[in-house]
């Protein structure tokens, strides 16, 4: 199987003093430790899931994939070349096969351009295509995504949730991509909608032979489009799998409370044999010692509030990041 | 013997805007009974917000109660005069709103907003103004250990900002229980919270209504929030009730097409290889809607007869549906 992206070490820390006198006088030492040493492969024409809850650090990841923010260290390998060491050139000529889908529909899109300025504008920064060529491309696109060339000349608030994200995914697939960051592209929409865009997403993928990397914190839609899926908790991967891994033998503890939190439909599952968590997430500003889980963790010991466990492969193809399960760890009951 | 805390017959409640006359609620009535857990499901549009602020007295202009009638322990709240809905609302009926830190007020303290509520409701605090208020402060230090903040003494005098999502729900729900209500209206309150987080928090609430006998009104659309929570379930749709019964009932075999569209929208983690099936289309304008049924545009089964006014009927043991021809598709049964 070749990898599409290969991600090594990546960390993107933050500057959290405020203000040019905080900058000048400040501590030093306050930066929010977004995402904290990922590595990450996704295969060509695959979907990798990433779950995590608000604030992980899962957005930063996805961005930082496609140096929207730039990476603090790290190196990101997209077919072959190391894109953190491309210059300004480079990366835009890079960025063509490299796209994003952000969460918010209303935000994303410029509300004083009409559909049809916003989906061709990437051909025009990119100087691919003009005049009548220009329009073809933008209708047929438009078309691909359920849309029609009567939507040309109307503005983004004349549309629902559910169309503003279908322009979001034309505006980014017009480009002809390899790679989508799909940012929670189903979060902000009603269910009915949800699943309209996520078949879009999977026809789209199927169609044009797509690599995702699918954002979202709802682990149902993250099991429903993955191929496999990566566990995000404090700027850190806790567990990585084949989907069907991950989900029926999840070895984090982390992972295995997501998962026990989901309500289901079923009668069959009690609510009451739950394992719930105590309290929020550590702040990333002044994450906590050893194991970044351990201050929530159920089963947590001596050694998780000392030493980080390092992400170890367990099988063939699934990996956790807990002492637990760690071959050289103590063996517990997890 | 039944006890009905709440009965709403045929409310309708309309906005009048330049676009003309939306009628948000469209003849909803229910009942709920004391110590019962009713969750209203809907998308976007569907009324269940405007209901329950119509049950509360807070519809504002350009909104009115058109028409119908909402009591709660046999008396009449529609056309209730404002000084007597405040002496009612946050004492025997309270509401949560779904954004907490847009619900809080950013300028006072914690402690001072659940103060407040108990100064203006709880005739049980004797003695001066100050002496009251010191009780007061006592109470409102118990509803914040209730609703596990943890070290509330220390955290008593923070500002809404201070806290996380989690956490400010759970002040929200403290100010709500403040004078232990005998109805607990709860909008979307988990929609804005991580799933870790959601289980607190409802687990909070059915912990709550146990012990004090409340009953409570979970507006959601998470239908498996709903399975887990709620005794029965209304299901709305463009401002009227489409579906209601127990919830396992209406679950595991769902009569109205919409229903059934909406069980079958959503991923689920007990059975990833079965295909989601999107509803087709979009929720109608609620303006100037035609004397149709509401979700003919996007039903499969729709047929001529369904342009008309359609009423709920029988389909069950305590269930009603919105449909001419409900039941599972193919097999007809009702």
């Amino acid at each position: 199987m070749s990898d599409l992206l290969r991600v090594t070490g990546l960390v993107k820390h933050f500057d959290a003093r405020r203000g040019v006198f905080g900058r000048m006088l400040g501590n030093p030492g306050i930066l929010v430790q977004a995402v904290n040493g990922v590595d990450l492969n996704i295969g060509a024409g695959k979907t990798l899931g990433l779950i995590g809850e608000s604030g992980c650090g899962k957005s930063t990841l996805g961005r930082a994939l496609l140096r929207l923010h730039e990476p603090t260290s790290g190196e990101i390998s997209f077919d072959g070349t190391d894109i953190t060491t491309l210059d300004a050139t480079a990366l835009k000529a890079m960025r063509q096969r490299m796209q994003i889908i952000f969460q918010d529909p209303y935000a994303s899109l410029n509300p004083r351009r009409t559909v049809g300025e916003i989906v061709a504008k990437p051909l025009q920064i990119h100087k691919l295509a003009s005049g009548s060529e220009l329009k073809d491309r933008v209708v047929s696109i438009l078309n691909r995504v359920g849309l029609n060339s009567s939507h040309l000349n109307r503005y983004p608030h004349q549309f629902s949730g559910g169309q503003r994200q279908r322009i979001g995914i034309a505006r980014a697939l017009i480009m002809n991509p390899k790679f989508v960051v799909c940012d929670e592209p189903v979060s902000a929409l009603d269910v009915s909608i949800q699943a309209q865009i996520i078949e879009l997403l999977d026809d789209l993928k199927q169609e044009l032979g797509l690599t995702y990397l699918f954002i979202s914190h709802d682990i149902s839609v993250i099991g429903y489009v993955s191929d496999r899926i990566a566990v995000m908790y404090m700027g850190k991967i806790v567990e990585e799998g084949e989907t069907s891994e991950v989900l029926e033998n999840p070895m984090h503890p982390y992972t295995k409370a997501l998962l026990s939190s989901v309500p289901h439909l079923e009668k069959s599952t009690t609510r009451r044999d739950r394992i719930r968590l105590k309290g929020d997430l550590p702040s990333p500003i002044n994450p906590p010692k050893g194991c970044k889980f351990h201050t929530r963790c159920p089963l947590a010991i001596d050694i998780c509030r000392q030493k980080e466990p390092a992400l170890e492969l367990l099988n063939g193809t699934q990996s956790a990041a807990c002492h637990l399960t760690s071959a050289d760890g103590p063996k517990g009951g997890v | 013997m039944r006890d009905t805390v709440l009965q709403i017959s045929d409310l309708k409640t309309c906005f009048d805007t330049r676009d003309g006359m939306v009628t948000a609620v469209d003849g909803v009535s229910l009942s709920l009974n004391r110590g019962e857990c009713l969750g209203v499901v809907g998308e976007s549009g569907s009324g269940k917000s405007v209901t329950f602020a119509s049950v509360m007295g807070l519809i504002k202009k350009p909104g009115f109660i058109a028409n119908g009638s909402i009591t709660f322990e046999k008396r009449e709240l529609v056309g209730l005069d404002p000084t007597a809905y405040r002496k009612l609302r946050g004492k025997e009926i309270a509401m949560t709103m779904q954004d907490a830190l847009t619900a809080l007020n950013p300028a006072y303290t914690v402690s001072n907003q659940i103060i407040e509520v108990l100064l203006a409701h709880d005739d049980t605090l004797t003695g001066s103004r100050k002496a009251k208020r010191k009780q007061a402060r006592e109470q409102a230090l118990e509803m914040l250990k209730l609703v596990g903040i943890p070290s509330p003494e220390s955290r008593f005098d923070d500002y809404p900002h201070q806290f996380s999502g989690g956490m400010r729900q759970r002040v929200m729900i403290a100010i709500a229980l403040a004078c232990k209500p005998r109805l607990l209206i709860a909008d979307e309150p988990t929609t804005a919270l991580d799933v870790t987080i959601q289980a607190q928090v409802l687990e909070l609430i059915a912990g709550i209504r146990e012990k004090l006998g409340m009953s409570v009104i979970l507006i959601t659309h998470d239908l498996g929030v709903v399975a887990e929570y709620c005794d029965n379930v209304v299901v709305m749709y463009a401002g009227q009730i489409v579906e209601r019964g127990p919830t396992h009932a209406v679950i595991a075999n769902p009569q109205h097409p919409y229903t059934q569209g909406l069980l079958n929208s959503i991923p689920r983690l007990s059975d990833l290889a079965r295909r989601i099936e999107p509803i087709k289309g979009t929720v109608p304008e609620l303006v100037n809607l035609p004397a149709q049924c509401r979700f003919m545009d996007r039903c499969t089964r729709a047929r001529p007869a369904c342009k008309t006014h359609i009423a709920m009927q029988d389909c069950g043991p305590e269930r009603e549906v919105r449909c001419l021809f409900p039941g599972t598709p193919g097999g007809g049964d009702v």
